[in-house]
């Protein structure tokens, strides 16, 4: 079954070209709007994939390619100014380091409000609140503000909520990087487990994580599918296309 | 090579539909009010105490402005100062925090998706809280200054349900024009000022407003009739102003207003923020 579709996905965002917008701009930019209407700057475009139940995603691509972009489509926090996305199922969300949390809060305040957010009761997180602490190796600092944590810290937690809140789709974002050796090889063992569990969504540069857990890979560049499908082969396209660059 | 414009899982939502997702997550909106609740005291020596405290000291300086300094109001003037006061501020806290709501949450905002309107709608809640707290200071002090409790006390929950309405409605179009504009912040805060002394808080209509005007002014300020109306039934024991009605209009208008913006903008204020 296919559990995640995007059909000639297109995400677009209002170009600024100033930096300091003065308040005759507000009327020029108005008029340029009509005059120019496709000066808009597409994050995505024609952007068309799917995944299967179970399968194992891993989106490649260089900064700024989009890749969070998509991330955020899957995760319904940008609907699609063009084409067409199913998502079916709940969506467990884990940003780059710890992004979503919020600093004056103690990282078992954010436990729950996270997960909450994702769509949990109370009761749910009460009974995954313990695995998540251990699982993040936080000790103490757990009661503490997020603001004091360090960025090891930060992905530790986050990594240690997306994998643990259960959901049928879990996206993330670059987080097997951070993190020690020793918690890189625990994650890994984890994501291991995880993977053929759910249905993950993986963003990452390093190559050998996603040839790795990968069943199907996307790459993307400057919004566009380069390629599709196979991780042996989208990955052999990507490295050679590196190497020229 | 098909484009369809996406409109069915991501509609322009009717009201009704906003104000059913906000019921469905009513648990983001608990958390949200207590976490905001715990990060304002937090690290503070008297804690909790400010939640008493606040309101007390802002009540004192405008009763030394009043009545000592300017040698105005009456022996029940504090009391009265006060219920209006709170009243104003739970209005004026949630305007303030309603317009930069989804910009301050950025972060959360991009991560996941939920009922955006949750955001300014804890601001609301905050602000009621602290009302509340605030009552809590104002009841010995009815007793002390020797207020009239009657059977129009009944009038409050429907008078504080008036200004809850149009809270919301001025909250939900604050938080997409603030997430738009930055400058609104700026603007609201003088804005706020402006209407504080506008409204019968520091002062009484019949009072301080010339007898030919006030008819105009009820009618122009909703927060005249409404203000009012809390003096009447909290202090004085008197029915509520008939211009609460003006009150009561403008907040659902207001309301549908806002309510109509938000759902309309909601998902433009993502990629906004």
């Amino acid at each position: 079954m296919e559990i995640i579709s995007a059909v000639d996905v297109g995400i677009r965002f209002k170009m600024l070209k100033r930096k300091r917008v003065k308040a005759q701009d507000l009327v020029r930019d108005q008029i340029n709007r009509f005059r120019n209407p496709d000066g808009d700057f597409w994050a995505l475009r024609n952007v068309s994939f799917s995944v299967k139940q179970g399968e194992t995603l891993g989106i490649i691509g260089r900064n700024g390619s989009g890749k969070s972009t998509l991330l955020r489509v899957i995760a319904r926090v940008y609907p699609p100014d063009e084409g067409e996305v199913a998502v079916k199922g709940e969506v467990s969300t884990l940003f780059g380091l710890g992004i979503g949390f919020q600093p004056d809060l103690s990282g078992l305040d954010n436990i729950y409000l996270s997960s909450i957010l994702m769509g949990l009761s109370k009761k749910q997180i009460d009974g995954i609140v313990d695995e998540i602490v251990d699982f993040a190796e936080l000790g103490d600092f757990i009661n503490m503000p997020v603001k004091t944590y360090s960025s090891g810290m930060n992905s530790r937690l986050g990594f240690a909520i997306a994998v643990n809140v259960d959901r049928d789709i879990v996206l993330i974002d670059e987080i097997l990087g951070a993190g020690d050796a020793q918690f890189k090889k625990k994650a890994d063992k984890r994501m291991a487990k995880l993977i053929g569990e759910r249905t993950v969504v993986l963003v990452s540069h390093n190559l050998p994580t996603i040839k790795k857990f990968a069943h199907k890979v996307l790459w993307l560049d400057k919004g566009r599918v380069m390629a599709f499908g196979d991780p042996k082969e989208v990955i052999q396209k990507y490295a050679g296309d590196e190497g020229q660059a | 090579m098909r484009i369809a414009i996406h409109q069915r899982t991501w509609p322009t939502n009717p009201i009704l539909e906003q104000f059913q997702g906000i019921w469905q997550r009513r648990e983001v909106l608990f958390h949200l009010v207590r976490y905001e609740m715990k990060a304002e005291n937090k690290d503070k020596v008297l804690g909790f105490l400010w939640s008493f405290l606040n309101p007390l000291l802002l009540l004192g300086t405008y009763v030394v402005l009043v009545s000592i300094i300017f040698q105005r109001g009456g022996p029940q003037f504090p009391i009265l100062l006060f219920i209006a006061l709170l009243s104003w501020r739970w209005f004026a806290t949630s305007l303030s925090r309603a317009v930069n709501s989804v910009t301050s949450k950025v972060r959360l905002v991009q991560t996941v998706r939920f009922p955006l309107a949750i955001l300014p709608l804890t601001g609301i809640a905050v602000g009621f809280f602290d009302w509340l707290f605030g009552f809590l200071v104002l009841l010995p002090m009815l007793v002390v200054f020797e207020a009239t409790f009657s059977v129009h006390l009944l009038w409050l929950p429907v008078l504080l349900l008036i200004q809850l309405v149009g809270t919301i409605g001025a909250c939900l179009l604050c938080a997409v024009l603030g997430t738009y504009l930055m400058d609104l912040t700026n603007i609201i805060q003088f804005l706020i000022r402006l209407g504080m002394y506008m409204s019968p808080i520091l002062y009484s209509v019949g009072d301080r407003i010339p007898e030919d005007y006030q008819t105009l002014y009820m009618y122009v300020n909703p927060f005249a009739g409404l203000l009012e109306s809390y003096k009447n039934v909290v202090v004085l024991g008197s029915p509520p102003s008939e211009y609460v009605a003006v009150a009561a209009v403008m907040a659902v208008i207001v309301f549908f207003a806002g309510a109509w913006y938000f759902a309309r903008d909601e998902y433009k204020l993502v990629k906004a923020a």
